[in-house]
C-alpha cells in the first residue's frame, strides 16, 4: 500500500473522468458517494478501482438525492467527501445542495453536463449552467468552476476541496460529457510537491467536550420559525459571500484592449473560441476573448473593464442563453451590442466561431 | 495552431472502431505526440453507429470535435450516411467495398473517395478478428500519422496478453497492419 497516490508529477494520457478520480485521490478525499449516470460513471468506476489501495471509501446510494445528502453527512463527520452527477441527476442533487448552502457545508460536486431538458442526450451540453449556479430554493451561495481541459479538471478538482473547506460554501466543478469521455494529456501531481497545502477538515458534529461549556454548540439549522430569523442568517451569509468573492474569482482574457470584437465563452467551448480568436488576431483583426473560470462568483468587474474597451460582444455557448443571461446581468448599465452563437446541446467548432466572428467584424451581420 | 491530423472512424457498434482509435492514439502517445480522442456514443448499449474522433499533432489540441476530417472512414451503410457531414474538399473518404446500397450517399465533395476491400481481405487472406486492425493500417497508410513500428508496439501493449495464449494472433495482427497500409497505397492516395 503506497503512502501517496502520486509521487512528484507525471504526464499521462487519460479520460477526464479518470483525471477527476486521480485529482480527488491526490487532494486526499476520503470518500465518494454516488449514483450512476452517464457521462460521469467512470469517476465512480476509477475511484472504486483506485480508492481501496489508499484506504478510501465509496458508497453507492439509491439515487442522487441520497448521494447529495450522504455527501453532506460525510462532511459533517469531518471527511473530505464528494459526489459527481449529470443531467437529471444534477436536478435531484439541487435539494441536498440547497441544504448544504443553508448550513454552509463544504461539499464538492463534479458535474459532467449532458444534453437536456429531461433525459436529453448522454453526450454533451452546457445546459446545466443555470442549474449548477442557481439551483435550489436559495440565492446561489456557491462556488462554480467551469473547466475547459483535463489539466483544468485535475487542478480545479483539487482546488474545489480547498475552496469549499476554506470558505464553507458548496463548491462545484462544472465540466461536460466531452471532457468526461475524451482522452488527452494531463500532468497529474502531488499537490504538496507544487506547494499546495490542503485545507484541513474538521467534524461539524460529535466534537469532544460539553457544548456550551467547553465549546460552542454545533447548531446546524436549515429551518427557522420566523422570517426575520432567516433574513438575519441569510444576510450574514450573503455579506460573507460577497466579501470573499474577489479572492475566489478567476478568469482568463486575451487581447482585450480596444477590440472590435470580444468573444465570451466558458468550458470546453472556450477552447474553440480561443483557437478562432487567435487565428483571426494573427490575421490582423482587433479581436479578443474573455473566459470566466468561476461562473459563481462571476468576474464582474473584469468583464466590465474588458467590455468598456470593446465595440461589440459575441457570447458563444452550447446552450440557449444561460451564460448570456449571466453576462447581461453583470454588464447592466453598459451600452454595448451583444451578438450570440447559441447551440444548445451540441459542440461548437473553431470554424463556426471564426465564421460568425468574421461576419461580425466585416459588419455583414447585424 | 500547428499541424493536426483529424481522423473520424465510424462503424456499427462491435466493429471495433473505438479499439482502433485506442490503439492508434496509444501509438501516437508512444511517439510523444499530443492527442485528443473522443468517442461519440448514444444511449443504446449496443448497435447504432459508433464514431471515434481522433486528432493527432505536435502541440496541444484545441477543440474536441471538428467539422471536417482529413480522413474519414465508414464501415457500414449507416456509417456512410452518418459521417457525410464531416466530409469536405480536403477529406479522403474511405469505405469498405462490400457495403451495398450507398452509391447515392457517397460524398461528392471529398478530395478522394476510396473503396477498399478490407472485409474481404480480412476474411479471405487473414482472419475476421483482425478486420479492425486492417482498418487501422488503412488510416496509417492514408495519413502516415504514426510509424508502423509504433503501431506494432501499441498493438503489443493492448493485445499482448492475448498473444501469449495464441502467438499466431500476433503475426495476424502485424500482417493486418501492413495489409491495410498496402490497400490504400495501392489505391493511390493523393
Amino acid at each position: 500500500m503506497g503512502s501517496k497516490p502520486i509521487e512528484g508529477e507525471r504526464k499521462v494520457f487519460m479520460t477526464g473522468n479518470e483525471a477527476v478520480a486521480w485529482a480527488a485521490l491526490a487532494a486526499g478525499a476520503d470518500i465518494m458517494y454516488g449514483y450512476p449516470i452517464t457521462p460521469q460513471n467512470e469517476i465512480m468506476q476509477y475511484w472504486t478501482r483506485l480508492g481501496p489501495k489508499y484506504d478510501k471509501k465509496f458508497l453507492q446510494t439509491e439515487d442522487e438525492l441520497s448521494a447529495g445528502f450522504t455527501t453532506i453527512g460525510g462532511v459533517l463527520t469531518g471527511k473530505r467527501a464528494f459526489t459527481a452527477t449529470a443531467g437529471p441527476g444534477n436536478v435531484l442533487m439541487q435539494e441536498p445542495m440547497s441544504m448544504a448552502e443553508a448550513m454552509r457545508i463544504p461539499t464538492v460536486v463534479v458535474i459532467q453536463q449532458r444534453g437536456g431538458p429531461s433525459t436529453g442526450t448522454v453526450i454533451y451540453s452546457q445546459q446545466e449552467v443555470t442549474l449548477t449556479c442557481f439551483g435550489g430554493n436559495g440565492e446561489g451561495l456557491r462556488v462554480v468552476y467551469s473547466t475547459s481541459s483535463h489539466q483544468d479538471l485535475f487542478d480545479y478538482t483539487i482546488k474545489a476541496f480547498n475552496t469549499a473547506w476554506k470558505y464553507r460554501f458548496p463548491t462545484f466543478v462544472l465540466s461536460d460529457g466531452y471532457q468526461a469521455k475524451m482522452r488527452e494529456s494531463v500532468v497529474i501531481y502531488d499537490p504538496e510537491a507544487r506547494g499546495i497545502q490542503m485545507v484541513p477538515t474538521e467534524p461539524y458534529v460529535g466534537k469532544a467536550g460539553t457544548p456550551g461549556k467547553d465549546r460552542p454548540a454545533a447548531h446546524l439549522r436549515n429551518t427557522y420559525n420566523i422570517e426575520e430569523e432567516l433574513l438575519e442568517v441569510l444576510s450574514k451569509d450573503i455579506e460573507e459571500y460577497e466579501r470573499v468573492a474577489p479572492e475566489i474569482i478567476e478568469y482568463d482574457a486575451y487581447n482585450t484592449e480596444n477590440t472590435d470584437l470580444l468573444v465570451i465563452a466558458h468550458g470546453v467551448v472556450f477552447r474553440s473560441a480561443a483557437m478562432a480568436v487567435k487565428e483571426l488576431a494573427s490575421q490582423g483583426n482587433k479581436i479578443g476573448y474573455f473566459r470566466p473560470i468561476t461562473l459563481r462568483p462571476f468576474p464582474k468587474e473584469q468583464l466590465r473593464q474588458a467590455t468598456q474597451q470593446a465595440k461589440q460582444l459575441l457570447v458563444v455557448e452550447s446552450a440557449y442563453g444561460q451564460l448570456l443571461k449571466i453576462v447581461k446581468d453583470n454588464l447592466y448599465g453598459l451600452n454595448i451590442p451583444i451578438k450570440t452563437l447559441l447551440r444548445p446541446g451540441v459542440g461548437i467548432t473553431p470554424e463556426e466561431i471564426a465564421e460568425k466572428a468574421k461576419a461580425l467584424l466585416a459588419g455583414k451581420e447585424a | 495552431m500547428g499541424q493536426v491530423v483529424k481522423i473520424a472512424l465510424a462503424g456499427e457498434g462491435g466493429q471495433g472502431v473505438q479499439s482502433v482509435a485506442q490503439i492508434l492514439t496509444e501509438a501516437a502517445a508512444l511517439e510523444g505526440k499530443e492527442i485528443l480522442y473522443i468517442p461519440n456514443f448514444g444511449v443504446e448499449q449496443r448497435g447504432g453507429v459508433s464514431i471515434a474522433f481522433v486528432q493527432i499533432g505536435d502541440e496541444k489540441i484545441g477543440a474536441p470535435k471538428f467539422k471536417t476530417g482529413d480522413i474519414v472512414i465508414a464501415l457500414s451503410d449507416r456509417a456512410v450516411r452518418r459521417v457525410k457531414m464531416h466530409i469536405g474538399p480536403e477529406t479522403i473518404f474511405v469505405y469498405d467495398a462490400s457495403i451495398e446500397g450507398v452509391e447515392e450517399d457517397l460524398p461528392a465533395n471529398a478530395k478522394q473517395v476510396l473503396a477498399i476491400p478490407a472485409l474481404e481481405t480480412a476474411n479471405k487472406e487473414l482472419d475476421p478478428r483482425v478486420f479492425n486492425v486492417l482498418i487501422m493500417g488503412a488510416v496509417i497508410g492514408a495519413t502516415r500519422v504514426v510509424t508502423i513500428e509504433k503501431a506494432k508496439e501499441a498493438i503489443e501493449k493492448k493485445l499482448g496478453y492475448k498473444f501469449e495464449k495464441d502467438p499466431e494472433l500476433r503475426e495476424l495482427n502485424f500482417k493486418a497492419i501492413e495489409k491495410g497500409i498496402e490497400l490504400v497505397e495501392r489505391m493511390g492516395v493523393a
